[in-house]
């Protein structure tokens, strides 16, 4: 059983809270990811469970034990790093060695675990080829190849797919994934990726500005975000300006909709009222706009529309049928599906409509 | 050099092949590629005229047992004699002052080693707004002139007479006169290389401080770490103001002393020391070069690791 918990971890660079209070626990065997913009501290979180930095109070636990104090060479942890970090003068199966040579494992038994990771990150035919030789998608295979070659209690990935191009990120996610379920090592992941964090993860830990915001399966983040925040960073949304106008019931420019998320909002009170594209529809009835783009996206099709009465942008992803007869100019119905909307009480003031970028 | 070369070689690769097909749409083009080629060729015969044509005269002078008046054209190739350039190996002094410029070249290196890179890597990792600071430091010994440093010394004179007077002081003062060229370089090393995360997977792979300094920071400093050990060296065997004044006997105070008694093997002994360094410059240039490890392959060590295991399992 090898667990990674985090215990009311706070972390300071002088005046900047990087983490106010984490509380996470990795179970055995499972990937979770850290999401979240940059500056929320899901790499201070990451950074401290390896040891690069040390917590100013609190504990971080590997499978019981209290490591918070162990020098980053001592903890036993795999990391891969965002940027390329292989070791410029070695070859890919030198690297991959390189820790096993600091925790003393001799020849043939060394080389039949570099051969075994290797063929793990289907590299064998490039060992002998330095990394500036490789691309950077096979880079970061041989950096997790000597992450995982230590046998490391948990793997730590720092964001190691941002550097690669679209097609690549996609592939070795997948690959990542699979080597991670197959060996059964406990993860953590940190992606600013929600796309990645969504298909890669057991749960997600979306944080923002040193907390945690929400921890659930990717399934909850997406379909019952618990703040606002997690609802506008994970997927795209659409915002509404709406007033509750009855129990779980939301009015939008003059359309009732009922919304479950509204209920405990006080009636009579304005709310933002976030809905995500495919919970719109194209309609009979609804609020009436003009399409101003069409994005084909293979299964359903991304449609913008601006609403005639909030002069607004919203897009709708509608299926194949309805989105054939459209062009851009059509004009169109919008109809919404509060039963998964998430409303935000607006405090001060109205905010401004938000033109939601497109996903 | 070899850069350079290929530019060279570019168009008239190209010119050949096209010459007899093109039925002189762009006749233009060929003399043009005469004329780029000429620039650079002038410009690299023009130089090097500039630098062997001293040598030669150097060599001719010390070398030839022909008087200085009579060395024109017809005596050009009587009477030469490799005894001038050796002449100065049977001085009394020379082999100690030899002796005591290469201790001082290899102490100052080793301290100059030992203070810089432990430094420009801290800086590198943890100071990184403070590298501007330091670079600015480094280059005050490069405008503040030598004798500067001299008048210091004789303020310190009085109180600092025992370490004064061994031969070794000099060290700490050729290590600050080298700081210009020998903190640039090492900065350049580290800057070429993303210091912070080679270190942290070092580190992350079990390996402490010194082996993460030892096994990834060095080796990938390599070139860094020659250029600036021979920089200090070169500092060092040519500095004659510090030398001088405190009395130390080191190679340039003897050259200074021996070109006077003996002109002709004084000029010897420095064009031997010219050609010396031109031979340790092509040799590190050799020694930098990325070696193949082809025959330690891995394919090899595998077959030899699979086949002792199966020899040991029946």
């Amino acid at each position: 059983m090898t667990t990674l918990d985090f215990i009311s971890v706070r972390k300071t660079f002088g005046t900047n809270v990087a983490l106010e209070s984490l509380n996470l626990d990795v179970r055995d065997g499972e990937l979770i990811t850290l999401l979240g913009p940059s500056g929320c501290g899901k790499t201070t979180a990451l950074r401290i469970a390896a040891g690069f930095e040390f917590a100013d109070s609190g504990a971080v636990l590997v499978a019981g034990g209290d490591i918070t104090r162990t020098p980053a060479h001592k903890r036993n942890m795999g990391m891969v790093f965002q940027s390329y970090s292989l070791f410029p003068n070695l070859t890919v199966a030198k690297n991959v060695e390189f820790g096993l040579r600091t925790r003393g494992v001799v020849g043939a038994q060394r080389h039949l675990r570099v051969a075994e990771m290797l063929d793990l990150v289907q590299l064998m035919p490039f060992a002998d080829r330095y990394p500036h030789q490789l691309s950077g998608g096979q880079q970061q295979r041989v950096a997790l190849a000597r992450a995982l070659a230590v046998q490391p209690r948990v793997l730590l990935l720092d964001e190691p797919l941002s550097a690669l191009d679209a097609k690549v990120r996609t592939t070795l996610r997948d690959e990542i994934r699979r080597i991670q379920t197959e060996v059964g090592i406990t993860t953590l992941f940190v992606t600013h990726d929600q796309e990645e964090a969504l298909a890669i993860s057991d749960r997600i830990c979306v944080m923002s500005q040193g907390r945690v915001e929400q921890l659930g399966s990717p399934t909850e983040v997406y379909r019952n975000p618990s703040t606002a925040f997690v609802a506008r960073f994970v997927g795209s949304m659409n915002e509404f300006d709406a007033e509750v106008t009855g129990a779980s019931e939301v009015t939008v420019a003059g359309q009732r909709i009922g919304a479950p998320g509204a209920a405990s909002a006080a009636v009579g009170s304005r709310v933002s009222m976030l809905v995500r594209p495919e919970d719109l529809s194209l309609a009979e009835v609804g609020l009436p706009g003009t399409v101003t783009s069409i994005t084909f996206q293979g299964a359903t099709t991304l449609v913008g529309v601006r609403l005639d009465v909030l002069d607004h942008l919203v897009s709708a992803d509608v299926g194949r049928g309805a989105a054939d007869q459209l062009q851009i100019g059509s004009r169109v119905s919008v109809g919404i599906n509060g039963s998964n909307a998430v409303c935000e009480p607006v405090t001060v003031g109205l905010p401004v409509a938000v033109d939601e970028p497109v996903a | 050099m070899s850069d350079h070369s290929i530019h060279v070689a570019m168009p008239e690769l190209e010119g050949p092949p096209t010459a007899p097909t093109a039925m002189a749409p762009r006749p233009v083009g060929k003399p043009r590629v005469r004329f780029a080629r000429l620039v650079p060729n002038t410009v690299m015969i023009v130089c090097g005229v500039f630098f062997v044509l001293p040598l030669l005269t150097l060599a001719r002078f010390s070398l030839q047992n022909v008087p200085t008046i009579l060395l024109g054209s017809s005596t050009l190739f009587k009477k030469w004699s490799l005894v001038g350039l050796t002449k100065a190996f049977s001085d009394p002094d020379f082999w100690p002052a030899l002796r005591l410029s290469l201790q001082l070249a290899a102490g100052t290196v080793v301290l100059t080693l030992g203070l810089l890179l432990p430094t420009a890597i801290w800086v590198h990792m943890r100071l990184p707004r403070a590298r501007a600071f330091i670079e600015f430091l480094t280059v005050l010994p490069y405008m503040i002139p030598a004798i500067a440093l001299v008048a210091g010394i004789f303020v310190i004179k009085p109180h600092a007479r025992w370490f004064l007077n061994s031969d070794l002081s000099l060290i700490p003062f050729y290590v600050v006169l080298a700081l210009p060229f020998t903190y640039r370089s090492i900065d350049a090393g580290l800057r070429a290389i993303d210091l912070k995360t080679l270190v942290d997977a070092s580190r992350g792979l079990g390996a402490g401080w010194l082996t993460t300094l030892r096994t990834v920071v060095m080796p990938n400093m390599r070139t860094s770490i020659i250029s600036a050990s021979f920089l200090t060296a070169a500092v060092v065997i040519g500095e004659f103001t510090i030398a001088d004044t405190l009395l130390k006997e080191t190679l340039p105070r003897f050259q200074a002393t021996f070109v006077g008694r003996e002109p002709q093997a004084g000029y010897g002994l420095n064009l031997l020391a010219l050609l010396l360094t031109i031979g340790l410059f092509v040799t590190l240039s050799v020694l930098t070069k990325k070696r193949d490890y082809k025959r330690n392959s891995f394919t090899r060590q595998l077959e030899k690791a699979t086949k002792m295991t199966s020899d040991t399992t029946p």
